[in-house]
C-alpha cells in the first residue's frame, strides 16, 4: 500500500529563512522609517507609506488569488488540481494577516494629514479641485474606510467556508450520493466567492487602493489589468511551493503532469495579462488625449521608462518564450526559475503602478524612481510573512483531500 | 491494468444510451445519408428565399449608392457595422469550444464542436458582407490590400483599426476553416468508406483527401489540432478585440473606453453560446441526437452563458462608474443622457439591453432553468436580441447626439434595404447551415469515440467497485506506472 | 508505385490492441501500420514511432509571420511613404501590433496545416489502398509487411491467438495515386485472390 505522508512539518532551515526574510523586512521598515518616514517632510513620508501600501496591497492581492483559483476550478468542477488544492487553500491562509496589515496601513495612510499618496484625501485641497470635488461622491475616507473593511472581512469569511468545505470530509468517506451533494455544496459556496470577488478585486478596489493615487486619471480597464496581475503571480506562489513541498517528498499524487499544468497557466495567463496591459496602453497611447497620457507620461518618457519596459519584458517575453516547449513545463528547475521572475515581475509592475504618483515633485511635475532596495526589503519580509503562515496552515490540515471525489482523476490525470 | 479513462461517477455521462462505436458512426451518420427530409426542404427554401432578398437589398445599394441607408451625418455608423459586429460576436463561440475547450480538455465540447465550428465559420461569412458591401464604391475593394501599385505605390494605412478588421476577419476566417476542415478530415472518410451509392463515394472520396486512419497520421493530427487550438486560442480574443478598437480608438465619449477589448470578447463568447443554444435545441431534436447534445451539454453551456452574461454585466456597471467617476461632461452625457435615460429617443434601446443581457439570464443561477430546453431556447433568442441591442447603443447612442446640439439628429430609422440585408445574411446563414448539416456529420464522430469509454453511460456504470476503493488502493492497483 | 503483400488483421477493441502490438514488435515483425477510427493515446508510443515536430514547422512559420508584418510595415511607413497620420510617429509600433499577431498567427496555421497535409499525403483527388472500410469505423486494423523471412501461416496463428479477427494476406499498393473513390483503379495488376483464413 502506497504510504502518503499526510501531516506536513516544517524544516528547521525553512523556519530559519522565513524568520531572517521577515527580519529583513523588519529592518528594512526601519531603515526606511528613520530615512523617509519619520522626517517632516511629507513627500519623504509619502515614499515610505507607498513601499507600505504598495507591498501590502501586492501579497494580499496574491494570496487571495490564490483562493480565487481554489473557486473558480471548483466552479468549472475541475478535477486536476485536486492533488494538491490543500496548498492553495494553506496559501490563502494568509489573507487574514495580510488583510490586518493591508488594513492597518491603509487607515493609516486615509486618516492622516499627509494627502500625497491619496491627494483626495485632503478635504481643502478636495473644495478647490472641481474633478476631485466631482468624485467625492465615491472618494472619500468614508466609502473608502466601510468598503475597505466590509470586502477584507467578506474575503476572509468566503476563504474561510470554502476551506472549512474542504476540510469537513476528511475524515468521512463519501458514497456517491454524499459526493454529488458535496460537489454541489462546493459550487455554490465557490459561485458566491467568485460574485463577491468580481464586485471588489475586479471592480471596486483597485479603483479605491491603487486608481485613486492618480486621482485625476480613470481606465475602465485598470481592474482587470490589476486581477490578471494578481491572478499569474498567484499562481506562481502555489507553483513554486508545490515543487517545494515535492522536493522534500510530499505531496506524492502530485507530479509532472500537474506542474506542466500550471506551467500552461502560467504561460497562458502572463499573455494574457500582456493582452490586458496592451489594450490599456494602446488605447490611450492611440487616442492621444491628454487627461488620459498623463498616467503614462513619467512612465513612458520620464524617469520610469526602465522599469516600465523592464516589467513587460519579465511579465511577457520571459514567459513567452520560456516557457512555450513542453520540455520547459515539466522541468522542476525552470519552474522554479520563471515563478520567482514572475512573482518578482508583476511586484515590479504594482510598483509602477503605486509609486509614479507619490514621487511626483509637485513643482517640477517630474517623478523621479526612489532607491528601490528597501522596497525590496519589505517585500522580502512580505514573503517571509507568507511562508511562515502557509508553513502554519500546511501543518495544520492533511497535505492531501483524501476523500474529495474527485482526487482519483488527479492521480491519474496527464497532458 | 492501466485505468487512464477513469473519471468521477459525480460526473453525468456524456454520452447516453449505453453506445459502442459502431452506433456512435450509425446514429451520427444516418441523417446524412438519408434523402432530404420534407421539414429540410421547407427550412432550406425560406433561407434561400432570404438569401435572395438580401442579394436584391445588396444589389440596390450598390446600384444606387449607399444613400439608399438610412445613415447620414453624424450617425455614419448604423445598421450595417451593428450588424456587422453582432455577426461576428456570434462567430467566437464556435472557436472557444473547439480551440479553448481542447486546452482546458472538457470532453463535452465533442457533442458540439463541429456544429459550433461550421456556425463560426457561416457567421464570419455573414459578417464579412457587412464591410465589404458599406464600401458603396464596392469594385474597388481591392484598394484594402497592400499590393504594390502605380499610385506611388500608395499603401494602405496600417495605423487605421479598419485595415487591423480586414487581416483579423481575413485570418479568422482562414483559421477557423482551416481548424474546422482538418478536424472534419477522419469523420468525411467515414461517411466515405459507409457510401454506398457512387456519387457518395465520389464526393466523399474527394473531400476526405484519402485519410485512412494511419497512426501516424492520427499522431500528426493531434499535434495539429492542438497546436491549432493554442493559436486559435488568442486569435478569437484578438478579432472581438480589433473589432474594439474600431471603436476604443476613437475619441467618441462611449466609444472610446480601455475595457472595451475583453468586454467585448466576453460578450461575443455570450452571444456565441446563444446561438449555438439556438442551432443545437432545434438539430438535436431533428436529427435525433440527443443522446449526443444530452441536457449536460446544454446545462453546462447555459453556465457560460450566465458567466459571459455576468462578466458583460460587470463592464457595463464599470463603464457607468467610470463615466460619471471621469468628470467629463460628454462622457457623463454619453451615458446618462443618451443611453440611461428611457426618456430618451434611444433609451428603450439601452433597456431591452441591459434586461436582455443582465437581468433575464441571471435565471440560469437555478439549475431547472438551466436544464430547461424550452427556457433554454427562448432565452438563447432573447440574449441574441440584447446582444444586437448592445452594438446598436454603442455605435448609435454616441453619434446621434455628441457635441453640436444643431448637427443632432432625432431618429435613425433603418430602410427597407438595410433590414434586406440583414435578414439576407440570416439567409446565407441558414442556407450554409443547412446544407452542412445534409452532407457533413454535425457531431464529430471520432472525438466522440475518444471519450466513449470514459464518458459513455456504460462504461461509467462499470466504474462502480473502482469508485468504492480508497484513493491509496487506487494509486497501487489502477495506475499504470508505466506511461 | 509499390505494391507490397501484407498479413491483415483486425481487433475490435483497443485494450487488446496494445498488447498484441507489443508482442508482434517483440517477436520481429514489421508493423506497416495500424488503423484506427480515432485517436488512441500512446499507439504511437507503442509503436515505436518518432513525435512529430509538426508543432516546431509551426513555431518557425509563426516566427515567419511576425518577422514579415513588422519588417513590412516598418519600411512601408518609415522608408517607402512616410505620412502623418493623427500625429502619431512614423515608427508607430503599438499600432502595428494587430496586424503582426494577425499575420503571425495566419502563417502558422496556414504553413502548418499545408505542412500536415504534404507529410501524410492528403489532398484532394488522392487515393490510397484501403485494407478494410470498417477502420474508420469501430475496427484497429493492423498491416504487418510480408518479408521473404516471413512464414505466413505461423503468422497468422500467432495473430489469431492474441486477438486478431478476420486475417488475410494481401497485396496493396503502398503509396498514393490520383483518383476516384467510386471507381476501382487499383494500380497493381496481380490477380491473386486474397487468401481469406479466418
Amino acid at each position: 500500500m502506497m504510504a502518503i505522508r499526510e501531516q506536513f512539518s516544517k524544516t528547521k532551515n525553512f523556519n530559519l529563512i522565513s524568520l531572517g526574510l521577515m527580519g529583513v523586512g523588519l529592518l528594512s521598515i526601519i531603515i526606511l522609517f528613520i530615512t523617509h518616514g519619520a522626517s517632516g517632510d511629507h513627500r519623504m513620508q509619502a515614499r515610505f507609506w507607498a513601499s507600505l501600501l504598495q507591498n501590502s496591497v501586492y501579497f494580499l492581492l496574491v494570496t487571495n488569488a490564490a483562493m480565487f483559483f481554489i473557486a473558480a476550478t471548483t466552479l468549472a468542477w475541475g478535477g486536476w488540481q485536486v492533488s494538491f488544492r490543500r496548498v492553495s487553500e494553506a496559501i490563502s491562509s494568509c489573507v487574514p494577516v495580510l488583510s490586518i496589515t493591508t488594513g492597518i496601513i491603509l487607515l493609516a495612510i486615509v486618516l492622516s494629514d499627509n494627502h500625497t499618496i491619496y491627494h483626495w484625501t485632503d478635504t481643502e485641497h478636495v473644495k478647490h479641485d472641481k474633478i476631485l470635488l466631482h468624485k467625492a461622491g465615491f472618494l472619500n475616507k468614508g466609502f473608502f474606510i466601510v468598503w475597505t473593511i466590509i470586502t477584507l472581512v467578506g474575503w476572509n469569511l468566503l476563504g474561510a467556508k470554502l476551506r472549512q468545505l474542504s476540510r469537513k470530509i476528511d475524515d468521512r468517506p463519501l458514497d456517491n450520493a454524499g459526493a454529488k451533494k458535496y460537489i454541489w455544496d462546493n459550487t455554490v459556496w465557490a459561485a458566491i466567492f467568485i460574485v463577491f470577488f468580481s464586485l471588489t478585486v475586479m471592480s471596486s478596489i483597485p479603483w479605491l487602493w491603487l486608481m485613486s493615487i492618480d486621482a485625476h486619471w480613470y481606465s475602465t480597464m485598470y481592474s482587470w489589468y490589476t486581477f490578471a496581475s494578481s491572478f499569474v503571480a498567484g499562481i506562481a506562489l502555489i507553483t513554486i511551493f508545490v515543487i517545494y513541498l515535492k522536493n522534500l517528498g510530499y505531496l506524492e499524487f502530485t507530479n509532472e503532469e500537474h506542474l506542466h499544468d500550471l506551467g500552461k497557466f502560467m504561460f497562458a495567463f502572463s499573455v494574457f495579462w500582456t493582452y490586458l496591459w496592451f489594450s490599456q496602453f494602446m488605447l490611450i497611447w492611440y487616442a492621444n488625449i491628454p487627461e488620459e497620457t498623463t498616467y503614462f507620461e513619467p512612465r513612458v518618457e520620464g524617469a520610469w521608462n526602465g522599469i516600465f519596459w523592464l516589467t513587460v519584458i519579465i511579465n511577457f517575453l520571459a514567459p513567452l518564450l520560456i516557457l512555450m516547449s513542453r520540455g520547459a513545463k515539466r522541468n522542476y528547475g525552470t519552474l522554479t526559475f520563471m515563478c520567482i521572475l514572475i512573482l518578482f515581475g508583476h511586484w515590479m509592475d504594482f510598483y509602477q503602478m503605486v509609486f509614479p504618483g507619490p514621487m511626483k515633485d509637485p513643482e517640477t511635475s517630474v517623478s523621479h524612481v526612489p532607491m528601490m532596495l528597501a522596497d525590496l526589503g519589505i517585500g522580502l519580509g512580505f514573503v517571509g510573512l507568507i511562508m511562515f503562515f502557509t508553513a502554519r496552515a500546511l501543518a495544520n490540515a492533511p497535505l492531501i483531500a483524501k476523500n474529495h471525489p474527485f482526487l482519483k482523476e488527479s492521480l491519474i490525470h496527464h497532458t | 491494468m492501466s485505468l487512464l479513462r477513469y473519471e468521477s461517477q459525480v460526473r453525468p455521462p456524456l454520452v447516453e444510451g449505453h453506445k459502442d462505436y459502431h452506433q456512435i458512426t450509425e446514429d451520427i451518420c444516418r441523417p446524412v445519408e438519408a434523402a432530404p427530409s420534407l421539414l429540410w426542404w421547407i427550412g432550406f427554401g425560406i433561407s434561400v428565399i432570404l438569401l435572395l432578398f438580401g442579394v436584391f437589398s445588396v444589389y440596390m445599394e450598390v446600384t444606387y449608392g449607399v444613400g439608399q441607408w438610412n445613415l447620414n451625418k453624424t450617425i455614419g455608423w448604423g445598421w450595417d457595422i451593428t450588424n456587422f459586429v453582432w455577426w461576428v460576436g456570434i462567430g467566437h463561440a464556435g472557436t472557444l469550444i473547439s480551440a479553448i475547450l481542447l486546452l482546458f480538455r472538457q470532453g463535452w465540447r465533442t457533442g458540439v464542436n463541429r456544429a459550433a465550428e461550421a456556425m463560426t465559420i457561416f457567421a464570419v461569412m455573414c459578417a464579412g458582407q457587412f464591410p465589404i458591401w458599406h464600401m458603396g464604391r464596392v469594385w474597388m475593394a481591392f484598394f484594402v490590400m497592400p499590393y504594390p501599385n502605380t499610385r506611388g505605390p500608395l499603401w494602405v494605412n496600417f495605423n487605421s483599426p479598419l485595415l487591423w478588421d480586414v487581416f483579423a476577419i481575413s485570418t479568422y476566417f482562414t483559421v477557423s476553416l482551416l481548424f474546422w476542415y482538418s478536424g472534419l478530415l477522419p469523420d468525411l472518410a467515414t461517411l466515405r468508406d459507409r457510401a454506398r451509392k457512387k456519387w457518395r463515394k465520389h464526393m466523399y472520396g474527394v473531400l476526405s483527401f484519402g485519410w485512412t486512419g494511419s497512426t501516424k497520421h492520427w499522431q500528426r493530427h493531434e499535434s495539429l489540432s492542438l497546436v491549432l487550438a493554442g493559436l486559435a486560442t488568442p486569435l478569437v480574443l484578438s478579432v472581438h478585440t480589433i473589432v474594439s478598437f474600431d471603436f476604443a480608438t476613437s475619441v467618441v465619449p462611449g466609444w472610446h473606453t480601455t475595457i472595451f477589448p475583453p468586454y467585448f470578447v466576453a460578450g461575443a463568447i455570450f452571444s456565441g453560446f446563444a446561438m449555438v443554444q439556438t442551432l443545437l435545441l432545434v438539430t438535436r431534436k431533428v436529427l435525433n441526437l440527443q443522446e449526443y447534445i444530452t441536457i449536460e451539454h446544454i446545462e453546462v453551456m447555459n453556465k457560460v452563458i450566465i458567466l459571459t452574461g455576468s462578466i458583460v454585466g460587470i463592464a457595463y456597471l464599470t463603464e457607468l462608474f467610470m463615466a460619471w467617476y471621469s468628470a467629463v461632461q460628454y462622457e457623463e452625457f454619453a451615458f446618462f443622457e443618451n443611453r440611461a435615460n428611457i426618456l430618451s429617443p434611444y433609451g428603450w434601446a439601452y433597456y431591452i439591453m441591459m434586461s436582455c443581457n443582465v437581468v433575464f439570464p441571471q435565471i440560469f443561477w437555478f439549475r431547472k432553468m438551466r436544464r430547461n430546453l424550452y427556457v433554454t431556447f427562448f432565452l438563447s433568442i432573447l440574449v441574441n436580441i440584447g446582444m444586437w441591442f448592445e452594438r446598436f447603443v454603442i455605435i448609435v447612442t454616441s453619434v446621434y447626439r455628441d457635441y453640436l446640439p444643431s448637427a443632432w439628429s432625432t431618429y435613425y430609422t433603418p430602410t427597407i434595404w438595410e433590414v434586406g440585408f440583414f435578414l439576407g445574411t440570416f439567409g446565407l446563414f441558414f442556407t450554409c447551415y443547412f446544407l452542412f448539416s445534409k452532407f457533413f456529420p454535425v457531431i464529430a464522430i471520432a472525438e466522440i469515440k475518444h471519450i466513449l469509454k470514459k464518458n459513455g453511460e456504460s462504461y461509467k456504470e462499470n466504474m462502480d467497485e473502482i469508485e468504492k476503493v480508497s484513493v491509496e488502493e487506487f494509486a497501487d492497483h489502477h495506475v499504470d506506472k508505466h506511461h | 508505385m509499390s505494391v507490397k503483400k501484407f498479413i491483415v488483421t483486425s481487433f475490435d477493441d483497443e485494450e487488446i490492441l496494445f498488447p498484441a502490438i507489443r508482442q508482434v514488435r517483440k517477436s520481429g515483425y514489421k508493423i506497416h501500420d495500424v488503423y484506427t477510427p480515432f485517436p488512441i493515446h500512446g499507439l504511437d508510443k507503442a509503436m515505436g514511432l518518432r513525435d512529430t515536430s509538426l508543432h516546431t514547422a509551426g513555431f518557425v512559420y509563426a516566427i515567419m509571420g511576425t518577422a514579415t508584418a513588422l519588417a513590412f510595415m516598418t519600411w512601408i511607413f518609415t522608408t517607402d511613404w512616410p505620412m502623418n497620420i493623427g500625429g502619431k510617429p512614423h515608427f508607430a509600433l503599438p499600432a502595428w501590433i494587430p496586424i503582426t499577431f494577425e499575420l503571425t498567427v495566419l502563417f502558422s496555421a496556414v504553413g502548418m496545416v499545408l505542412t500536415f497535409c504534404y507529410l501524410c499525403q492528403l489532398a484532394p483527388f488522392v487515393k490510397k489502398d484501403h485494407f478494410r472500410l470498417r477502420s474508420t469505423d469501430d475496427l484497429f486494423v493492423m498491416a504487418i509487411e510480408c518479408t521473404t523471412k516471413t512464414n505466413e501461416e505461423q503468422a497468422i496463428a500467432f495473430l489469431a491467438q492474441l486477438g486478431g479477427k478476420d486475417i488475410t494476406v494481401e497485396m496493396k499498393e503502398t503509396e498514393w495515386w490520383l483518383g476516384r473513390y467510386d471507381k476501382d483503379d487499383r494500380h497493381t495488376l496481380i490477380k491473386t485472390e486474397p487468401e481469406i483464413i479466418h
